[in-house]
């Protein structure tokens, strides 16, 4: 543990957070990333409560209008503000990616710890269970899901969600294994500590590593899948904007009116680009060994 | 060693099985059908309505008037002999008449795109890894970044505005030509291009740090000797494990890129058949593409197996 000196001279160990903090905010590039991800997702909340503008309001007099003084990155072709358009995609994609991953979280968590937790035949079972999630071509299976579930913000991050849990699952499954072996856990056991309490106080902390770095990573492959089908035309159910969505109307219009398809594109990518930094930056927090 | 992927085989078409009955139960719980989906479209363009006649005709001829364990029992029947009768917006063809014409396409502007990866992402690893840390190491690492993070469809749109509008230099859209094939493989292998950059990369850093590198350097084996001829050999093997989930991915990405460029591949008959409700020709499609994930995924372990014989031993350990 990291040892620092306090103003009156005395050690003081730093908190494990603490550390794992430091290190991320060591690597500049990712600590600049969440500086980003700060700004979008104010921006996603309080652009829409100060515009003039809604994302549903339609001005004849802007269609197609180019970047101006009133509308700043110009409009659709329907006359709708696209800076308002672009602040909800981002409002969308931010539930949608964050509630992907905790529907993901959640049954991850719970089989891949029953899994290992309880082992034998329980855990064969659940293992193939996961072997054929894993196989499962799962944009497809989105599709099937949106169709059976219905087209609602909701119900796309929860398909998306029920899709994507099988890396979460194993990886939960492996750290459990691992831990359970571990003497401390066995002094629990013998101290007389319930499973229970096994679970929860000695188990699910030595997992928060690779969880946080799962989930992280889980955010921008959710926008990525529910932009995805958005582009297919089984995202969110239009006039709700989606970056997906405004990427396929505006690909009519390159020729003639580029702004329509380059700054949706553009801040779809840097919005994925900023999450993958960070996940990428938590990943080398969490296990310094990797930096190479 | 055989005896292993035997039994992976097995548990490949067990899980294609289970696969297709999940498929299958969804789309029979899902609401709506074909029929009503196309009524909607159609009421838009003229008044016709769908006869109660023809409807029957239709569920007849699709078997819509018998049970759905018929149907699906037939349906495995038909897939193991590689037949998925026709599909409902396309009647008069049989779907795997249409995956025959069309998964050719996709598989080769996957194929296309994974060529280009290691052929432009190992040498950009190679640089990374000796440059390691300087400034060349840091550009390659930001542009494999921007490639690997970045989905294909955006990088799509970027790169033909870029190469088509802006600079006239290549068609936006059309399919045929040649040169229609460059924006949509390049637009796919972006992204593999940067998984094989950082994959080559830390591979080889790792291997440089070996204590027979360091042999090699003091019995004095030259920089580009031991670089090229000891370190990047035993490098590259493992590169082999990311090609499997680099092929499932591509599938995805063929989806997309398909969608944008108006390709007529088989990612764009999946689409509409998925919008349109199409249910045989969802069902066939989701089966082929699982089939291919899966069985890319095994030939991938095999002949990794094949080439480092540490992996082999490892399976045939594991209880055969």
């Amino acid at each position: 543990m990291a040892k620092q000196k306090t103003a009156d001279g005395h050690m003081k160990s730093r908190s494990h957070t603490m550390t794992i903090l430091a290190q991320y905010f060591s690597n500049k590039a990712a600590a600049f990333c969440a500086g980003v991800i700060v700004v979008l997702v104010l921006m996603a909340i309080f652009v829409p409560v100060f515009s003039p503008y809604s994302y549903e309001d339609v001005d004849y007099t802007a269609l197609y209008a180019t970047p101006n003084a009133q509308h700043w990155l110009g409009c659709d072709a329907a006359g709708r503000d696209m800076l308002m358009l672009l602040c909800y995609s981002l409002r969308n994609a931010l539930i949608v990616g964050i509630g992907a991953c905790a529907v993901q979280f959640v049954i991850g968590l719970l089989l891949g710890g029953i899994s290992g937790y309880c082992g034998g035949r329980i855990d064969n079972l659940l293992s193939r269970v996961i072997d054929i999630m894993y196989g499962f071509p799962t944009f497809l299976f989105n599709l099937i899901l949106v169709l059976l579930l219905g087209r609602s913000l909701f119900t796309i991050f929860f398909a998306i969600g029920l899709t994507s849990w099988a890396p979460m699952a194993r990886l939960v499954r492996s750290q459990v294994i691992t831990v359970k072996q571990s003497d401390y856990v066995e002094a629990g056991h013998a101290l007389g500590a319930s499973n229970t309490r096994i679970l929860l106080h000695y188990i699910l902390p030595n997992c928060l590593g690779p969880i946080v770095i799962c989930l992280s990573q889980g955010i921008p492959a959710a926008m990525f899948a529910e932009s995805g089908m958005s582009l297919i035309g089984l995202g969110i159910l239009p006039p709700m904007p989606s970056w997906g969505g405004l990427i396929t109307t505006g690909q009519q219009f390159i020729l003639s009116y580029p702004h329509m398809i380059l700054f949706p594109a553009l801040s779809f990518a840097i919005t994925i680009l900023a999450f993958s930094y960070v996940g990428d930056g938590l990943r080398d927090a969490f296990d310094p060994r990797q930096i190479g | 060693m055989f005896k292993y992927f035997l039994k992976r085989l097995g548990y490949m078409f067990l899980a294609v099985l289970v696969i297709s009955a999940i498929t299958f139960g969804l789309l029979q719980l899902a609401p709506g059908n074909y029929l009503e989906t196309q009524r909607l479209l159609e009421k838009t363009m003229t008044d016709a309505t769908v006869s109660e006649q023809m409807k029957e005709a239709w569920e007849k001829f699709y078997d819509l008037d018998k049970p759905a364990i018929y149907r699906y029992g037939k349906f495995l029947v038909n897939a193991v002999q590689g037949k998925f009768g026709p599909s409902y917006k396309y009647p008069t063809q049989n779907i795997e008449d249409i995956i025959a014409r069309t998964l050719p396409i996709s598989a080769r502007l996957a194929l296309m795109a994974i060529a280009v990866a290691l052929v432009v992402g190992i040498p950009l690893g190679i640089i990374a890894a000796i440059r390691q840390n300087r400034i060349l190491d840091r550009i390659v690492m930001f542009v494999s970044m921007l490639g690997s993070s970045i989905p294909a469809y955006v990088l799509a749109v970027l790169l033909s505005w870029a190469l088509g509008v802006a600079l006239h230099l290549l068609p936006v859209i059309g399919w045929g030509a040649p040169v229609n094939y460059v924006l949509p493989v390049v637009a796919l292998a972006l992204g593999p291009i940067g998984t094989v950059t950082k994959y080559t990369r830390s591979t080889l850093v790792e291997t440089l740090n070996q204590e027979y590198i360091k042999v090699a350097r003091a019995k004095g084996g030259s920089f580009f000797q031991v670089t090229f001829k000891h370190a990047l050999r035993n490098s590259l093997i493992p590169l082999i494990t990311v090609v499997g989930p680099m092929a499932a991915s591509l599938t995805v990405g063929t989806v997309f890129v398909e969608n944008m460029f108006a390709i007529p591949g088989l990612g764009q008959y999946y689409a509409s058949a998925a919008i349109n409700r199409d249910y045989p020709m969802v069902m066939a499609t989701t089966v082929i593409f699982a089939l291919l994930v899966m069985g890319m995924n095994l030939l991938v372990d095999f002949i990794h197996a094949f080439l480092d014989p540490r992996v082999k031993k490892s399976l045939t350990q594991k209880g055969g």
